[in-house]
């Protein structure tokens, strides 16, 4: 065997190993979330039985019609969606002029940012029996807008950390050149520094969005039946161990609660490794 | 024939009038019958089976007073937090509650006392249909009524027959132990055959089964299982000064036969919680188990069972002493029903808990597999349509009725969950064999201590020797003499 079939051999069997290791990986990470789909799509009957039932014979969407129709699926999706949605877009709004002040003209010195990051290291559940007397005494409780306030300011220091880094990436140069054709600060921010930064803004908006539809606690203790999100509603099949009878409802939740954060990651996947990387460059 | 038209006029006239009358009267009767009629009452539970449970009676509960239910679900994981929150602001945006009474020391100065709803309202709670031992735990605090069961939880045993039956296992075991194979009537038989039943097809299959299943994950379960043994042997949890007594002769024997023949468990036993070996009951894979009564249920269900017709029900093995045997069977808190303090419509609150715990209603609920709510009502055990829902039926109810008799409670002193997490947690560990019986039930006592000394001995101890009385009352006592028997 000569070096060049002996170099293609080796190429070869290195590429059947990386494949082989992403496909075990693969089943790794995907098979509870095949299993969970699976689950919702099975009879009551099909849950325990030996061998498993891997792919059910007469799949059925029974468990997503009761969902909505027994329970409050419906409401507490269009909860999740709206409160996500506009926790995101406020988390945007507010943390890259935030970003901008800090990375461009240092606002607020060194003390300011590491003061935001500050904030992050707080565990929520040290903060939720304040923030709940807090929001009860102002009537905040079972209401949009004290959830997706709460969100914004969590997040918004995080937001604002990825943000100094992307903007910091812009050329300084490309700006000067903006203000020396006439755009005001602001112009030169919206024309030319945000759609340098849109990587980054998905990046941002993509865990935003993730991190509200995913968090429990606050969900739950500053809901009421009306403003419950899907997060609620899962924990609230599978808690107290829960019947066969309700795996099936259970798993369509899950897979219910999992579709919004899947399309927007799906949306925003161009923009994902590249934010992810300029992120990464410079701190 | 004008006379007659005359009359025809007439007679319509007082038929028009008598229906008129009778209308109104009916009217009358009617808003007599349903003065709440139109009012909705509010419900909080933990999950989403509850709220299951509620479907089975409200539309007879709308029919007979005309009121309806909002229910909403509260994942329990966030329940007593949540609803502790709301009350101790000083409201609650519910009117019925559900809790579990293990928390009965933080929530019942939320809770309106009963007696004075039975009086003013003339309701019918049935309360000689309940066994007193449940009552006492579950239903009352410091002597005052403040809540009605809708969850008997309470555990047996459940045990596949064909274990027991067959020819060649009884030779086998009599070989082996000495003694006849039978369902296990003391801890000591149950051990034995368990590991008689570990490894091989007891069922006549090639299929190597396992011993016995149980839940022994640490969350609360460990605790449970342990104390199935701890109370038989003598076990009690303070003593009068209190004093923990988890690390005394009871407490230690019951912690090392669980270490000692966990091996013939299922592998995994360690994260068990209720369902998975229910399942393995069902699916004939253990032949025998101890858990909530509402297994019964599954097991007499063909569409998942295996053991229809095959099962056998009964109480939870003892401890024998001098020719009698001493049995514990875990009162795990339940489900209860209690109107909140802060209530705007207590009157029909009062209304909807006479109703769903009532005799007829709540039987509805523990019938129903889908609900996995416990019986708790004497007539319960004895309704003529429970006894015949699936074979062995009649067997299954009356094993609940006898265990009723022998229940024990939890810790029920403020903090009562945060006690039985830390034995919980040390159980555990030494069923993980990372610690000794002995060096994990001291630790247990330390953090006991703790506790009791962060939320002030005095009141603490208050409110234990009422606990302690009222466990006296219904024969628990500390005797540690019994488990060196």
């Amino acid at each position: 065997m000569n070096t060049f079939s002996k170099y293609k051999l080796q190429r070869q069997i290195g590429m059947v190993l990386t494949y082989a290791g992403i496909g075990v990986a693969l089943i790794f990470f995907l098979f509870p979330f095949v299993w969970i789909l699976t689950t919702s799509l099975k009879g009551n009957e099909d849950y325990f039985t030996f061998p498993p039932v891997w792919i059910p014979m007469e799949p059925s969407l029974v468990h997503y019609y009761r969902l909505f129709t027994h329970g409050n699926g419906w409401l507490y999706f269009k909860n999740s969606l709206a409160i996500s949605s506009l926790s995101m877009l406020a988390a945007l709004l507010f943390s890259v002029p935030t970003a901008y002040s800090i990375a461009r003209f240092r606002f607020g010195g060194s003390l300011f940012s590491n003061f935001l990051l500050l904030l992050r290291t707080m565990p929520a559940i040290a903060l939720v029996i304040p923030i709940y007397v807090l929001y009860s005494k102002l009537g905040m409780t079972n209401n949009y807008f004290g959830l997706i306030l709460l969100y914004t300011v969590f997040y918004i220091p995080f937001a604002v950390w990825l943000m100094i880094g992307f903007i910091r990436d812009v050329p300084k140069e490309i700006e000067e050149a903006a203000l020396i054709d006439g755009c005001s600060r602001l112009q030169a921010l919206l024309r030319v520094v945000i759609p340098i930064i849109v990587p980054g803004l998905a990046v941002v908006a993509l865990f935003a969005f993730i991190t509200t539809w995913n968090e429990f606690l606050f969900a739950v203790i500053l809901t009421g039946s009306e403003t419950k999100t899907m997060m609620v509603l899962v924990a609230s099949y599978t808690s107290g161990s829960p019947t066969d009878t309700f795996y099936g409802e259970a798993s369509a939740s899950v897979v219910l609660g999992i579709i919004p954060a899947f399309f927007v990651a799906f949306a925003l996947q161009r923009y994902l490794v590249k934010g992810l990387a300029l992120g990464a460059v410079k701190g | 024939m004008s006379i007659a038209r005359h009359q025809i006029i007439r007679l319509g006239v007082f038929v028009m009038a008598l229906s008129m009358l009778m209308g109104n009267m009916a009217t009358q009767h009617g808003e007599a019958a349903k003065p709440y009629e139109g009012t909705t009452v509010k419900v909080i539970v933990n999950a989403e089976f509850v709220k299951y449970a509620m479907t089975l009676i409200e539309k007879e509960l709308f029919d007979k007073h005309g009121i309806k239910l909002e229910v909403e679900v509260i994942p329990g994981e966030a329940f007593v937090t949540k609803t502790l929150l709301e009350f101790t602001s000083g409201r609650s945006p519910w009117d019925l509650i559900m809790f579990t009474p293990t928390y009965m020391a933080d929530y019942f100065r939320h809770f309106e006392p009963l007696e004075p709803f039975i009086k003013k309202l003339n309701l019918r709670l049935d309360l000689d249909d309940i066994a007193k031992e449940y009552q006492i735990s579950n239903m009352y605090w410091g002597g005052t009524l403040y809540a009605m069961p809708l969850d008997g939880d309470i555990h047996t045993m459940f045990y596949n027959k064909v274990a027991f039956e067959r020819p060649e296992n009884k030779q086998k075991f009599k070989e082996k132990y000495g003694y006849d194979l039978a369902p296990p009537q003391t801890w000591k038989q149950w051990d034995d055959q368990a590991a008689f039943f570990t490894g091989w097809g007891w069922d006549g299959s090639d299929h190597k089964l396992f011993g016995a299943g149980a839940s022994y994950k640490e969350n609360n379960f460990s605790f449970n299982w342990w104390r199935q043994r701890f109370f038989v042997y003598g076990g009690q949890y303070f003593d009068e000064n209190m004093k923990p007594l988890l690390n005394t002769k009871p407490g230690i024997r019951a912690l090392q036969e669980m270490v000692d023949t966990i091996q013939y468990y299922p592998p995994g036993v360690l994260l068990f919680e209720a369902e998975e070996p229910k399942t393995m009951l069902i699916k004939g894979e253990v032949p025998m188990l101890v858990s909530w009564t509402s297994t019964g249920k599954r097991v007499g269900d063909p569409n998942q069972s295996l053991i229809v017709d095959k099962a056998g029900f009964g109480m939870l093995p003892g401890h024998q002493v001098d020719g009698k045997i001493i049995r514990a069977s875990p009162n795990t808190g339940g489900r209860s029903w209690a109107i909140s303090k802060y209530s705007k419509v207590k009157d029909a609150t009062a209304v909807v808990l006479e109703f769903v715990s009532s005799p007829e209603q709540s039987l509805k609920i523990v019938m129903d597999p889908k609900t996995i709510m416990d019986p708790w009502r004497n007539s319960h055990f004895t309704s003529e349509q429970f006894r015949s829902a699936f074979p062995g039926a009649g067997e299954y109810l009356d094993s609940i009725k006898e265990s009723f008799g022998q229940t024990v409670p939890g810790v029920l002193i403020p903090g009562g969950s945060e006690y039985q997490l830390r034995i919980a947690e040390m159980v555990s560990r030494a069923l993980q064999k990372s610690m000794t019986p002995k060096e994990a039930l001291d630790q247990a006592v330390e953090e006991w201590d703790k506790i009791t000394k962060r939320r002030g001995l005095k009141k603490q101890q208050e409110l234990w020797l009422q606990q302690m009385a009222a466990m006296k009352e219904t024969g628990v006592t500390f005797r540690p003499e019994l488990a060196d028997k």
